[in-house]
Protein backbone atom coordinates (compact mmCIF):
# COMPACT_ATOMS: atom_id res chain seq x y z
CA UNK A 1 0.00 0.00 0.00
CA UNK A 2 1.24 3.50 -0.46
CA UNK A 3 1.80 5.15 3.38
CA UNK A 4 -0.74 7.60 4.55
CA UNK A 5 1.39 8.76 6.97
CA UNK A 6 3.62 11.59 6.48
CA UNK A 7 6.32 11.57 8.45
CA UNK A 8 8.71 14.83 8.56
CA UNK A 9 12.04 14.61 10.04
CA UNK A 10 15.00 17.80 10.77
CA UNK A 11 15.03 18.18 6.58
CA UNK A 12 13.16 15.64 4.76
CA UNK A 13 9.74 14.53 4.30
CA UNK A 14 8.10 10.63 3.65
CA UNK A 15 5.20 11.41 2.10
CA UNK A 16 2.90 9.15 -0.13
CA UNK A 17 4.17 8.33 -3.92
CA UNK A 18 1.76 10.33 -6.15
CA UNK A 19 1.75 9.34 -9.90
CA UNK A 20 3.27 12.80 -10.97
CA UNK A 21 6.46 11.36 -8.83
CA UNK A 22 7.30 8.45 -11.44
CA UNK A 23 8.06 10.28 -14.63
CA UNK A 24 11.22 11.72 -12.54
CA UNK A 25 11.64 8.03 -11.01
CA UNK A 26 11.84 6.57 -14.78
CA UNK A 27 14.45 9.50 -15.90
CA UNK A 28 16.43 8.48 -12.59
CA UNK A 29 16.48 5.33 -12.89
CA UNK A 30 17.66 5.15 -16.86
CA UNK A 31 21.20 6.19 -15.12
CA UNK A 32 22.87 3.19 -14.63
CA UNK A 33 25.41 4.50 -11.71
CA UNK A 34 22.13 5.01 -9.89
CA UNK A 35 21.08 1.22 -10.75
CA UNK A 36 24.01 0.15 -10.31
CA UNK A 37 22.82 -0.60 -6.00
CA UNK A 38 19.56 -1.66 -6.58
CA UNK A 39 19.50 -4.98 -6.11
CA UNK A 40 15.36 -5.03 -7.62
CA UNK A 41 16.42 -3.13 -10.99
CA UNK A 42 17.91 -5.23 -13.70
CA UNK A 43 17.29 -2.80 -16.78
CA UNK A 44 16.14 0.18 -17.02
CA UNK A 45 12.26 0.77 -16.49
CA UNK A 46 10.21 2.59 -18.50
CA UNK A 47 7.52 4.84 -17.31
CA UNK A 48 5.18 2.10 -17.85
CA UNK A 49 7.14 0.19 -15.80
CA UNK A 50 7.26 2.73 -12.83
CA UNK A 51 3.16 2.97 -13.75
CA UNK A 52 2.69 -0.96 -13.00
CA UNK A 53 4.99 -0.82 -10.29
CA UNK A 54 3.23 2.09 -8.16
CA UNK A 55 0.00 0.13 -8.86
CA UNK A 56 1.11 -3.05 -7.31
CA UNK A 57 2.26 -1.44 -4.14
CA UNK A 58 -0.88 0.22 -3.69
CA UNK A 59 -2.34 -3.09 -4.34
CA UNK A 60 -0.23 -5.08 -2.19
CA UNK A 61 -0.94 -4.23 1.77
CA UNK A 62 1.83 -5.33 3.12
CA UNK A 63 4.34 -2.90 1.24
CA UNK A 64 4.45 0.34 2.84
CA UNK A 65 5.60 2.74 0.72
CA UNK A 66 7.02 6.47 0.70
CA UNK A 67 8.37 9.02 -1.64
CA UNK A 68 11.20 10.85 0.19
CA UNK A 69 11.19 15.14 -0.52
CA UNK A 70 13.04 17.60 0.96
CA UNK A 71 11.26 19.99 3.24
CA UNK A 72 10.98 22.37 0.56
CA UNK A 73 9.22 19.98 -1.23
CA UNK A 74 12.27 18.73 -3.88
CA UNK A 75 11.67 14.80 -4.69
CA UNK A 76 14.98 12.92 -4.03
CA UNK A 77 13.82 8.95 -3.77
CA UNK A 78 11.94 6.18 -2.28
CA UNK A 79 11.44 4.26 0.76
CA UNK A 80 9.47 1.19 1.76
CA UNK A 81 8.79 -1.32 4.07
CA UNK A 82 8.01 -5.07 2.97
CA UNK A 83 6.10 -6.57 5.80
CA UNK A 84 5.99 -10.08 6.41
CA UNK A 85 2.65 -10.96 8.15
CA UNK A 86 2.62 -13.35 11.40
CA UNK A 87 7.03 -12.74 11.63
CA UNK A 88 7.02 -8.81 13.13
CA UNK A 89 9.53 -8.41 10.25
CA UNK A 90 10.28 -6.46 7.46
CA UNK A 91 12.75 -5.80 4.93
CA UNK A 92 13.79 -2.30 3.89
CA UNK A 93 14.37 -0.85 0.65
CA UNK A 94 15.66 2.61 0.15
CA UNK A 95 16.65 4.65 -2.93
CA UNK A 96 18.44 7.73 -3.26
CA UNK A 97 17.61 8.39 -7.14
CA UNK A 98 18.62 11.68 -7.58
CA UNK A 99 22.51 11.28 -7.35
CA UNK A 100 23.46 14.79 -7.07
CA UNK A 101 21.79 14.30 -3.48
CA UNK A 102 23.75 11.69 -2.51
CA UNK A 103 26.28 12.46 0.84
CA UNK A 104 24.43 14.67 2.37
CA UNK A 105 23.17 12.42 4.83
CA UNK A 106 19.58 11.61 3.56
CA UNK A 107 19.65 8.08 3.42
CA UNK A 108 20.66 7.88 7.02
CA UNK A 109 17.52 10.72 7.95
CA UNK A 110 15.15 8.51 6.32
CA UNK A 111 16.43 5.07 7.37
CA UNK A 112 16.15 6.80 10.77
CA UNK A 113 12.42 7.86 10.06
CA UNK A 114 11.53 4.34 8.38
CA UNK A 115 12.65 2.58 12.04
CA UNK A 116 10.79 4.36 14.34
CA UNK A 117 8.39 3.95 11.85
CA UNK A 118 8.73 0.07 11.83
CA UNK A 119 9.25 -0.59 15.51
CA UNK A 120 6.88 2.21 16.54
CA UNK A 121 4.08 2.04 14.53
CA UNK A 122 4.33 -1.16 12.85
CA UNK A 123 5.16 -2.74 16.27
CA UNK A 124 8.20 -5.30 14.38
CA UNK A 125 10.67 -6.79 15.96
CA UNK A 126 13.61 -6.96 13.14
CA UNK A 127 13.99 -5.20 9.92
CA UNK A 128 16.47 -6.20 7.58
CA UNK A 129 17.83 -5.21 4.31
CA UNK A 130 20.32 -7.14 2.03
CA UNK A 131 23.08 -4.75 0.27
CA UNK A 132 25.80 -5.06 -2.34
CA UNK A 133 29.01 -5.62 -0.72
CA UNK A 134 30.51 -2.85 -2.83
CA UNK A 135 28.30 -0.11 -2.16
CA UNK A 136 30.55 1.39 0.80
CA UNK A 137 28.55 4.15 1.54
CA UNK A 138 25.16 1.93 2.14
CA UNK A 139 26.86 0.03 4.28
CA UNK A 140 28.46 2.78 6.58
CA UNK A 141 24.66 4.53 6.39
CA UNK A 142 22.93 1.06 7.75
CA UNK A 143 25.74 1.12 10.76
CA UNK A 144 25.24 4.62 11.46
CA UNK A 145 21.37 3.37 11.79
CA UNK A 146 22.07 -0.16 13.88
CA UNK A 147 21.88 -2.41 11.48
CA UNK A 148 24.26 -5.41 12.21
CA UNK A 149 25.77 -7.25 9.30
CA UNK A 150 24.84 -11.18 9.62
CA UNK A 151 26.21 -12.75 6.88
CA UNK A 152 27.64 -12.90 2.87
CA UNK A 153 25.53 -14.02 0.54
CA UNK A 154 27.93 -15.23 -1.93
CA UNK A 155 27.81 -14.64 -6.07
CA UNK A 156 23.96 -13.68 -5.03
CA UNK A 157 24.09 -11.15 -8.22
CA UNK A 158 25.21 -10.61 -11.57
CA UNK A 159 26.34 -6.72 -11.57
CA UNK A 160 27.61 -5.29 -14.89
CA UNK A 161 28.65 -8.95 -15.74
CA UNK A 162 30.67 -10.00 -13.02
CA UNK A 163 29.36 -12.06 -9.72
CA UNK A 164 28.56 -9.66 -7.28
CA UNK A 165 28.19 -10.36 -3.43
CA UNK A 166 24.97 -9.31 -0.74
CA UNK A 167 25.68 -8.79 2.57
CA UNK A 168 22.66 -9.35 4.35
CA UNK A 169 21.89 -6.59 7.93
CA UNK A 170 19.29 -6.31 10.30
CA UNK A 171 18.91 -3.98 13.46
CA UNK A 172 16.53 -5.66 16.15
CA UNK A 173 13.83 -3.67 18.09
CA UNK A 174 15.88 -3.78 21.66
CA UNK A 175 19.25 -2.66 19.61
CA UNK A 176 17.30 -0.10 18.44
CA UNK A 177 18.27 3.63 19.58
CA UNK A 178 15.83 6.37 18.11
CA UNK B 1 10.16 -17.44 -18.87
CA UNK B 2 8.69 -20.69 -19.00
CA UNK B 3 9.85 -23.78 -17.33
CA UNK B 4 8.12 -27.35 -18.41
CA UNK B 5 5.69 -27.57 -15.42
CA UNK B 6 4.85 -31.18 -16.24
CA UNK B 7 8.48 -32.78 -15.51
CA UNK B 8 8.78 -35.93 -13.35
CA UNK B 9 11.69 -37.04 -11.82
CA UNK B 10 13.24 -40.25 -10.68
CA UNK B 11 15.56 -40.79 -8.03
CA UNK B 12 16.66 -43.51 -6.25
CA UNK B 13 14.57 -43.58 -2.65
CA UNK B 14 11.87 -41.07 -4.03
CA UNK B 15 10.41 -39.13 -7.24
CA UNK B 16 9.29 -36.08 -8.01
CA UNK B 17 5.98 -35.38 -9.94
CA UNK B 18 3.51 -31.82 -10.31
CA UNK B 19 1.17 -31.54 -8.28
CA UNK B 20 -2.53 -31.48 -9.22
CA UNK B 21 -5.90 -30.67 -7.32
CA UNK B 22 -6.38 -34.46 -6.27
CA UNK B 23 -3.43 -33.82 -3.78
CA UNK B 24 -5.06 -30.80 -2.04
CA UNK B 25 -6.29 -33.06 1.24
CA UNK B 26 -2.17 -33.75 1.53
CA UNK B 27 -1.32 -29.99 2.05
CA UNK B 28 -4.68 -29.54 4.47
CA UNK B 29 -3.03 -32.47 6.85
CA UNK B 30 0.85 -31.54 6.79
CA UNK B 31 -0.02 -27.93 7.00
CA UNK B 32 -2.63 -28.17 10.16
CA UNK B 33 -0.11 -30.80 12.13
CA UNK B 34 1.13 -29.20 14.62
CA UNK B 35 4.59 -31.51 14.69
CA UNK B 36 5.07 -30.61 10.84
CA UNK B 37 3.85 -26.59 11.16
CA UNK B 38 6.84 -26.52 13.73
CA UNK B 39 9.61 -26.36 11.41
CA UNK B 40 7.57 -23.85 8.81
CA UNK B 41 8.09 -20.20 8.33
CA UNK B 42 4.25 -20.24 8.36
CA UNK B 43 4.04 -21.39 12.56
CA UNK B 44 1.85 -18.57 13.21
CA UNK B 45 -0.01 -18.26 10.31
CA UNK B 46 -4.10 -19.58 9.99
CA UNK B 47 -4.12 -23.05 10.03
CA UNK B 48 -4.35 -24.67 6.45
CA UNK B 49 -7.91 -25.14 4.95
CA UNK B 50 -9.01 -26.61 1.68
CA UNK B 51 -9.40 -23.14 -0.53
CA UNK B 52 -6.14 -22.05 1.02
CA UNK B 53 -4.17 -24.85 -0.02
CA UNK B 54 -5.98 -25.12 -3.85
CA UNK B 55 -5.06 -21.45 -4.55
CA UNK B 56 -1.11 -23.07 -3.24
CA UNK B 57 -1.37 -25.38 -6.29
CA UNK B 58 -3.21 -23.06 -8.91
CA UNK B 59 -0.67 -20.56 -8.22
CA UNK B 60 2.34 -23.12 -8.21
CA UNK B 61 1.07 -24.23 -11.74
CA UNK B 62 0.18 -20.46 -13.39
CA UNK B 63 3.27 -18.70 -11.70
CA UNK B 64 6.42 -18.81 -13.77
CA UNK B 65 8.77 -18.11 -11.20
CA UNK B 66 8.13 -20.94 -9.18
CA UNK B 67 7.60 -24.76 -9.39
CA UNK B 68 6.57 -27.19 -6.71
CA UNK B 69 6.49 -30.90 -6.96
CA UNK B 70 5.27 -33.78 -4.65
CA UNK B 71 7.08 -35.71 -3.48
CA UNK B 72 6.64 -39.74 -3.76
CA UNK B 73 8.43 -42.84 -2.70
CA UNK B 74 9.56 -45.43 -5.08
CA UNK B 75 6.15 -47.66 -4.26
CA UNK B 76 3.94 -44.04 -5.17
CA UNK B 77 3.32 -42.79 -1.49
CA UNK B 78 2.86 -39.24 -1.70
CA UNK B 79 5.63 -38.09 1.77
CA UNK B 80 5.80 -34.59 1.38
CA UNK B 81 6.44 -31.61 -1.15
CA UNK B 82 9.63 -29.74 -2.49
CA UNK B 83 9.73 -26.16 -4.58
CA UNK B 84 11.55 -23.96 -6.22
CA UNK B 85 9.98 -20.22 -5.04
CA UNK B 86 10.90 -16.67 -6.92
CA UNK B 87 13.14 -18.21 -9.89
CA UNK B 88 15.01 -15.38 -11.18
CA UNK B 89 16.77 -16.22 -14.33
CA UNK B 90 19.11 -12.40 -14.93
CA UNK B 91 20.94 -13.71 -11.45
CA UNK B 92 20.62 -17.06 -11.87
CA UNK B 93 19.21 -17.65 -8.54
CA UNK B 94 15.75 -19.59 -6.96
CA UNK B 95 14.81 -20.13 -3.02
CA UNK B 96 14.53 -23.91 -2.22
CA UNK B 97 11.48 -24.77 0.03
CA UNK B 98 11.15 -28.77 0.97
CA UNK B 99 8.54 -30.70 3.20
CA UNK B 100 8.37 -34.00 4.24
CA UNK B 101 4.74 -34.17 5.47
CA UNK B 102 4.65 -37.43 6.71
CA UNK B 103 6.25 -38.13 10.53
CA UNK B 104 6.90 -41.48 9.78
CA UNK B 105 9.17 -40.66 7.33
CA UNK B 106 12.21 -38.12 8.86
CA UNK B 107 15.04 -39.54 9.15
CA UNK B 108 14.79 -41.92 6.45
CA UNK B 109 17.04 -40.12 3.59
CA UNK B 110 14.00 -38.66 1.55
CA UNK B 111 14.24 -35.02 2.20
CA UNK B 112 18.14 -35.42 1.09
CA UNK B 113 16.91 -37.61 -1.90
CA UNK B 114 14.81 -35.23 -3.25
CA UNK B 115 16.54 -32.00 -2.02
CA UNK B 116 19.32 -33.98 -4.43
CA UNK B 117 17.29 -34.32 -7.62
CA UNK B 118 16.11 -30.71 -7.72
CA UNK B 119 19.12 -29.41 -7.33
CA UNK B 120 20.10 -31.21 -10.76
CA UNK B 121 17.18 -30.19 -11.83
CA UNK B 122 18.10 -26.40 -11.27
CA UNK B 123 21.95 -26.52 -11.92
CA UNK B 124 21.26 -28.47 -15.28
CA UNK B 125 17.74 -27.99 -16.74
CA UNK B 126 17.37 -24.39 -15.30
CA UNK B 127 21.17 -23.27 -15.36
CA UNK B 128 20.59 -22.15 -12.22
CA UNK B 129 23.81 -21.10 -10.58
CA UNK B 130 22.89 -20.33 -6.83
CA UNK B 131 20.44 -21.74 -4.95
CA UNK B 132 19.33 -20.69 -1.60
CA UNK B 133 17.01 -21.10 1.82
CA UNK B 134 16.58 -20.61 5.12
CA UNK B 135 15.76 -22.99 7.75
CA UNK B 136 15.09 -22.81 12.11
CA UNK B 137 18.51 -22.62 13.91
CA UNK B 138 17.57 -25.50 15.80
CA UNK B 139 16.59 -27.79 13.09
CA UNK B 140 19.30 -30.41 12.73
CA UNK B 141 17.90 -32.96 10.68
CA UNK B 142 17.44 -30.13 8.07
CA UNK B 143 21.11 -28.58 8.35
CA UNK B 144 22.75 -32.33 8.23
CA UNK B 145 20.10 -32.86 5.13
CA UNK B 146 21.30 -29.64 3.05
CA UNK B 147 25.14 -29.66 4.10
CA UNK B 148 25.13 -32.80 2.69
CA UNK B 149 23.51 -31.59 -0.73
CA UNK B 150 26.46 -28.56 -0.41
CA UNK B 151 24.79 -26.07 0.88
CA UNK B 152 27.25 -23.66 3.10
CA UNK B 153 25.86 -21.85 6.02
CA UNK B 154 26.01 -17.91 4.83
CA UNK B 155 24.42 -15.97 7.25
CA UNK B 156 22.54 -16.06 11.08
CA UNK B 157 18.99 -14.30 11.15
CA UNK B 158 18.28 -13.09 14.37
CA UNK B 159 15.47 -12.88 15.74
CA UNK B 160 14.20 -14.12 11.96
CA UNK B 161 10.74 -15.47 12.37
CA UNK B 162 8.12 -16.17 15.53
CA UNK B 163 7.59 -19.65 17.07
CA UNK B 164 4.22 -19.84 19.51
CA UNK B 165 4.98 -15.91 19.64
CA UNK B 166 8.15 -16.15 20.44
CA UNK B 167 11.18 -15.03 18.44
CA UNK B 168 13.76 -17.40 16.65
CA UNK B 169 16.68 -17.25 14.67
CA UNK B 170 17.12 -19.04 11.41
CA UNK B 171 19.87 -20.06 9.39
CA UNK B 172 20.34 -18.41 5.71
CA UNK B 173 22.45 -21.49 3.41
CA UNK B 174 23.13 -21.48 -0.06
CA UNK B 175 24.96 -23.87 -2.60
CA UNK B 176 26.92 -22.55 -5.93
CA UNK B 177 26.95 -24.57 -8.91
CA UNK B 178 30.37 -25.52 -8.95
CA UNK B 179 30.00 -26.62 -5.27
CA UNK B 180 27.08 -29.09 -5.78
CA UNK B 181 28.91 -30.48 -9.66
CA UNK B 182 32.00 -31.25 -7.04
CA UNK B 183 29.70 -33.13 -4.96
CA UNK B 184 27.32 -34.86 -7.59
CA UNK B 185 30.69 -35.76 -9.30
CA UNK B 186 31.84 -38.03 -6.59
CA UNK B 187 28.30 -39.82 -6.02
Amino acid sequence: MISESILEGQRLRLRPVQPGDLPKFAEWLADPEVRRWLAALHDAPMLQDEIEWYEDSRANPDNVLWSIETLEGQLIGTVELRVVPHAQRAELGIAIQDKSQWNQGYGTETVRQVLEYGFEELELNRIELTVDEENARGRRCYEKCGFTEEGLLRQHRIVEGEFGNTVMMAILKQEWVR
Amino acid sequence: MTVAPEVRIEGSLVRLRPPSAADVHHFVRWYSDPEVMYWLHMTEGPPATEPMEKERIGTARSDPSQMLWMIETNEGRVIGNIALLQIDLVHGRAWLGVTIGEKDCWSRGYGTDATRLLLHYAFENLGLRRVQLITDVDNDRGIRCYEKCGFYREALLREHRLRHGKPLDMVQMAVLRGEWSAIDGRR
